[in-house]
């Protein structure tokens, strides 16, 4: 597609460690702990998974009985206070990260497999299957995606699972993008050339030369998707089209509205579902934006001399451009 | 030319892609269409004989051309829960929700610009950290959760209206004097637009710092500054304008984005535009005017994202394919 | 009919006799020394979805019904029928035609006279199409033969029987504009559902405003109609403003920009009661939140619903007291009845059958009767029917269901379903929730396939006092109009005929309580609670009658400035 200027490079303001190349192990050490916001990143992460995973076992109340007053205010008993239904806020947090990480999760691994299948494809084969599948990726990426999201939503009904395939869908273009570039560098590559020389087939060419190459790439986007893919959920739970019986971070965000937080001065039914959602979307773009710099240092230099940060579905599609 | 050409060409066919995906989207809707028709009172006789009227009888390729046809004719279609034309119930809420976008945009580009320049003259210090770090959360916070802390924190305690477009007083003995109607509307339009504002203006603030401290370091502005040229001459005449091309083309890509943002914002403040359109469209399932709604936001970003492209073109020439 | 189904609103119809100030007659100005003048800014989250009565569904749509269309009779405070349009009336001695005296010299807003012709040129409209396009008014004249208007003052109503509660019946018939709306009487009266007065502004008006201007969901303006006949509005116009979420209610009231809050939200009661700057009333009001139960008994899946022991086990399994807590903040009472408190003693006749009581909380109740039906439960807990022959034939499943819940409710129907799903899953019952979208919608979704797709919904009724038009939505003449649960008896059918015709009053009331019991006992719901209704209003304003909305023309024109 268009842009393919050079500008001069942009120091990161995320301070993204330099790029560096070195023995394989070494060089995911590197990557993944050298700097101080990975770190944090990866740290942030991995403790709201614990809580994820844990949720059913660590959460100090039910999640569906009533255990306390109406807006009852944080006490000993009920650390975040509860919430319009006299719940737990802090089991319904907790609950939250189990749905909106899976959310994030499922939907960045439909993201991903949609995006990897197109882009290695793509990017593999080139010539007229290349054309094709980036003409209709490049239609894609330009639709604008909260409206199509919505609207997907709203045709196809309020499920968790609806949700994880919609926004999955709708993500994957970038993606494609992203790995298409990749593995057509890799193509070039002399030991790719030389195995097909040596007579291995397409499946062997991408499963154990492609493919190992880009894993790192995957994981990076993987992550910076998860971070779209909660953002994106919020909005779908707060317009009423989330799995009502799902408690996500989003759907506690519409609850504290439609529940009137506000007029009971219940900052704890507010704030909480909103700084989960905004502290592990920086996390993932912290790590994802580190590894990926790091990974192909070609893309620090991206359209129009910006970086993004893919924090915001939209985002994403420019990036690519 | 050519990449003139060339984009037109593109962002056309992305319209056609659009359309028809805007056609078929629509026509997989579980249980029909029709599901949303005012049919309270009504016999599956003269259920019937609506669908009929709607066209929704004939095969889906017929139901296509139709559709072209009309659209070619600048006809959206009718909607099925109030039967007047598509644009009839929509245009309204379009007019209602351009100046948030607007005024959206431009309180987003101020913080921006302010939050920027002052992270860039003083970076590496705490404020710069500080600065960017804010920036970040901000454009990381879900803008429906922005939304309501806004009402929480800043609407009641003011006592700044928080809800409607206007006072519903305003018009009710005829209509007002220009300078009433301005005064009421921006009123209610400042808390909206200060929401969207708040949750997109990161993004710039990132662009503007990294452009300026690129020339911040030039030779030249060194030398202005040994010359004594005033702090804010330098960051204008030197620092701005470099940023002037990232920043402009990012206003018009940003426009999905603020649509989006303006969806969830509108349901917040109870402000009737199109996402309150949107949002009632779904309720009735009155899938006409969703489709009109998708359609019309479809266009509006395809061509947000041409004169981004053309811009960019304008301001530097150098780009091609 | 403003059967309002529809919970959005606040108006409905409560009726109760407390007294809300005032002078005797609810419409009588009381009086010098009252202010006028003002605008009367009121606050609903529920909205005007149609001026058109043949489609309208939200409650709020006839509140606005009540202010722009002349009826022959209204409820004033009591309450008690009183003569709106209408001045005196007579019956004939077999009990089979009515003689209406109609107001000489009314005019429409538009200054085309208003007479006894409008009238009846509306019912026998409603008459012709009643099976169709007008089956929205049409039980308001159930037994109706015709209508004539012998001269422009005289109204004359045809019976094919004696009937008991003609004027409540006509109480709920909106007379149109005959002028306005005769051109959208042909097309097999197709054009009356299409045609929609709220698009041709000023709306003509009968009643005592016209509408200035609509918006569906932001402000629609009341202006006082100058010819209107009866007592005028003290506002110098009424404001109803729609918002998306209470919270924008509320704090548009906190800053002093409503006067009056139509129905105030349940969770913000508390803080709006806090810092006395507003008074708020409250009151059982006439509706009734149920689970419905689909009972078409042809209905193809999940037939062990149609068993009513099944459905009594489900009533067990539903603790009424924490939806009472939780969800009204304790504005609501349990309720087992099918009529409201309001067709109770305060209505002048007891209608409601005491037999009829909510049963207890109890699960271990529930689990018993559906182990003795032979349902177990699985090893994830949820119980199994197996494949049966007989009355309920079906393959076997779990007992897994969907719950259409609408949008519009003016209660948090997302917690209520996860109350009810909460205890129904410790009887092995397993519930989703399916978003029903606006009532509309959600209504086609039950109707579905001919009341064949749907299991389960949540839903309520805003009901009348008289308990004709709530006795006729389980008959199944009702179908596709208001019936929302496909239920089929032809035995309570011909009873539901036999009550309409019998004019003394205590056999009535007998025939009706067995009507309520036949209902209670087959559940095609399960009630669930007469919700309370609480509005405020600031202190600035007074006189207000938060029970008669929808049901009188006072409700905007009597409130004044202190």
């Amino acid at each position: 597609m268009s842009a393919s200027i050079q500008a001069p490079p942009v120091p990161d303001p995320l301070g993204a460690p330099a790029a560096v190349a070195p023995t394989r192990r070494g060089f995911m050490r590197e990557l993944l702990f050298g700097s101080r916001q990975t770190v944090v990143g990866l740290a942030v992460i991995a403790f709201f998974v614990v809580i994820a995973v844990l949720a059913p076992d660590i959460v100090p109340h039910s999640v569906t009985q009533q255990t306390g007053p109406v807006y009852g205010a944080p006490n000993g008993h009920h650390l975040l206070g509860t919430d319009d239904g006299g719940i737990d806020m802090l089991s319904e947090v907790i609950y939250g990260a189990r749905v909106s990480m899976l959310v994030g999760f499922a939907a960045s691994v439909v993201c991903m497999v949609l995006g990897g299948l197109v882009g290695v494809l793509s990017g593999y084969f080139g010539g007229k299957t290349d054309i094709v599948l980036m003409r209709i990726t490049d239609y894609f990426l330009v639709i604008p995606d909260v409206p199509l999201m919505i609207i997907a939503a709203a045709i196809f009904g309020r499920s968790l699972l609806n949700i994880i395939i919609i926004i999955g869908v709708i993500y994957w273009t970038s993606t494609a993008r992203l790995l298409r570039a990749q593995v057509k560098s890799l193509r070039e590559r002399v030991y790719v050339q030389r195995a097909r020389s040596l007579g291995a087939g397409h499946s062997r060419l991408i499963g154990s030369h492609i493919m190992p190459q880009i894993a790192p790439l995957i994981v990076a986007n993987t992550v910076l998707t998860i971070a779209t893919a909660i953002f994106a959920e919020t909005y779908i739970s707060f317009l009423g089209l989330g799995d009502p019986s799902a408690i996500s971070w989003g759907k506690l965000i519409q609850n504290s509205l439609t529940g009137g937080a506000v007029f009971h001065s219940a900052w704890w039914a507010i704030i909480p579902p909103g700084a989960c959602v905004t502290v592990v979307i920086l996390a993932c773009t912290m790590v994802g934006q580190a590894l990926e710099d790091s990974l192909n240092p070609r893309l620090r230099v991206g359209h129009l001399s910006v970086r993004r940060f893919r924090m915001r579905p939209f985002s994403a599609r420019i990036e690519s451009r | 030319m050519d990449y003139i050409v060339k984009r037109t060409g593109f962002a056309l066919m992305t319209l056609f892609v659009a359309i028809s995906l805007n056609f078929v989207l629509f026509r997989a809707i579980p249980g029909g269409a029709v599901s949303g028709l005012r049919c309270q009172h009504c016999s599956v006789k003269f259920r019937e004989a609506i669908i009929k009227q709607y066209g929704l009888d004939k095969s889906k390729w017929e139901q296509y051309v139709v559709y072209l046809d009309r659209l070619g004719h600048g006809d959206l279609g009718t909607s099925i829960a109030d039967n007047r034309p598509v644009w009839d119930d929509i245009r309204q809420p379009l007019v209602n929700t351009l100046p948030m976008i607007v005024a959206g945009t431009v309180i987003s580009v101020l913080l921006g610009v302010l939050a920027g320049v002052v992270a860039a003259w003083r970076r590496g210090t705490l404020m710069d950290t500080a600065n960017t770090w804010t920036a970040l959360a901000f454009y990381a916070a879900p803008t429906q959760w922005i939304g309501i802390l806004v009402v929480f924190y800043i609407a009641l305690p003011l006592g700044l209206p928080a809800a409607g477009i206007e006072s519903n007083t305003l018009s009710i003995f005829g209509p007002p004097s220009t300078w009433a109607f301005v005064t009421d509307r921006a009123n209610h339009l400042l808390l909206p637009a200060l929401t969207l504002g708040i949750g997109l203006y990161g993004e710039y603030a990132l662009i503007v710092r990294s452009s300026m401290l690129e020339t911040l370091g030039e030779d030249y502005v060194l030398t202005a500054r040994a010359k004594g040229l005033k702090n804010w001459a330098i960051v204008w005449k030197h620092g701005l304008r470099n940023a002037m091309l990232p920043l402009v083309t990012l206003i018009a890509l940003s426009f999905g984005y603020i649509v989006a943002g303006a969806i969830v914002v509108e349901d917040v403040f109870s402000y009737p535009g199109i996402g309150l359109a949107t949002i009632n469209a779904i309720g009735r399932q009155d899938y006409p005017v969703l489709q009109g709604i998708f359609l019309l936001l479809t266009v509006a970003v395809i061509v947000a994202n041409f004169a981004a492209d053309l811009l960019y073109f304008k301001l530097d020439p150098r780009v091609t394919t | 009919m403003r059967a309002h189904r529809l919970a959005a609103s606040a108006l409905a119809a409560v009726l109760i006799a407390a007294g809300c100030g005032g002078g005797s007659s609810t419409n009588a100005p009381s009086g010098g020394g009252i202010k006028t003048g003002g605008v009367l800014r009121v606050g609903s989250t529920s909205y005007i979805d149609s001026l058109n009565p043949f489609v309208a569904i939200e409650s709020q749509s006839y509140v606005a019904f009540t202010m722009v269309y002349p009826q022959l009779v209204q409820y004033g405070q009591g309450p008690k029928i009183e003569g709106d349009f209408a001045k005196s009336w007579t019956t004939s001695t077999d009990g089979k035609t009515w003689t209406f005296t109609v107001r000489s010299g009314a005019k429409w807003s538009d200054g085309t006279p208003l007479t006894a012709e409008d009238a009846a040129w509306t019912g026998n409209l409603v008459l012709q199409y009643a099976s169709g396009p007008t089956a929205a008014l049409a039980a308001a004249l159930t037994h109706v033969t015709s209508m004539t208007a012998p001269t422009p003052t005289t109204l004359v109503i045809n019976y094919d029987a004696p009937v008991d509660n003609v004027l409540p019946q006509l109480e709920q018939f909106f007379i149109l504009p005959k002028h306005v709306w005769e051109k959208y009487a042909g097309n097999s009266g197709k054009d009356l559902k299409t045609f929609l007065p709220e698009h041709s502004l000023p709306v003509v008006s009968g009643g005592p405003y016209t509408i200035r201007q609509y918006n569906e969901k932001g402000t629609t303006v009341y202006i006082p109609n100058k010819y209107f006949y009866g007592p005028k509005s003290y506002a110098s116009a009424v404001a109803l403003t729609y918002y998306t979420n209470s919270t924008s209610m509320i704090a548009d009231l906190d800053a002093g920009n409503l006067d009056f809050v139509d129905q105030v939200p349940y969770n913000a009661i508390s803080s709006v009661k806090s810092g006395g700057r507003f008074n708020v009333q409250s009151e059982q009001s006439s509706e009734v939140t149920n689970i419905t139960f689909n009972s078409n008994p042809l209905k193809p899946k999940n037939r062990e619903l149609l068993d009513p022991q099944v459905r009594q086990a489900l009533e067990y399994a539903t603790d009424r007291a924490q939806i009472v807590r939780v969800v009204y903040s304790g504005y609501a009472i349990p309720w087992a009845n099918m009529l409201s408190v309001q067709s109770g003693p305060s209505s002048g006749i007891n209608w409601l059958d005491p037999s009829i009581k909510p049963l207890p909380f109890d699960v271990t109740k529930a689990n018993s009767i559906l182990d003795s039906l032979g349902y177990k439960k699985g090893s994830d807990g949820t119980r199994v029917v197996p494949a049966t022959t007989g009355k309920y034939a079906q393959p076997a499943h779990k007992m897994e269901y969907g719950v259409i819940v609408p949008n519009s409710l003016d209660f948090n129907g997302d917690r209520q379903f996860q109350i009810i799903a909460a205890s129904w899953a410790q009887a092995g019952v397993k519930l989703h929730e399916v978003n029903g979208g606006d009532s509309g919608p959600a209504y086609a979704l039950e109707t579905a396939g001919n009341y064949t797709k749907f299991d389960l919904a949540t839903w309520d009724w805003n009901e009348y006092i008289d308990p004709d038009a709530q006795l006729s939505y389980m008959t199944k003449a009702q179908w596709f109009s208001w019936s929302d649960t496909g239920y089929n008896n032809p035995q309570y059918d011909a009873m539901y005929k036999q009550q309409g015709t019998i004019t003394n009053v205590q056999q009535r009331v007998a025939l009706v309580m067995q009507m309520e019991r036949i209902i209670a006992n087959d559940r095609p719901y399960i009630q669930l609670v007469d919700e309370g209704l609480v509005t405020a209003n600031t202190k600035g304003w007074t006189g207000f009658y938060p029970d008669l909305g929808a049901y009188c023309k006072c409700y905007y024109t009597a409130p004044h400035r202190v």
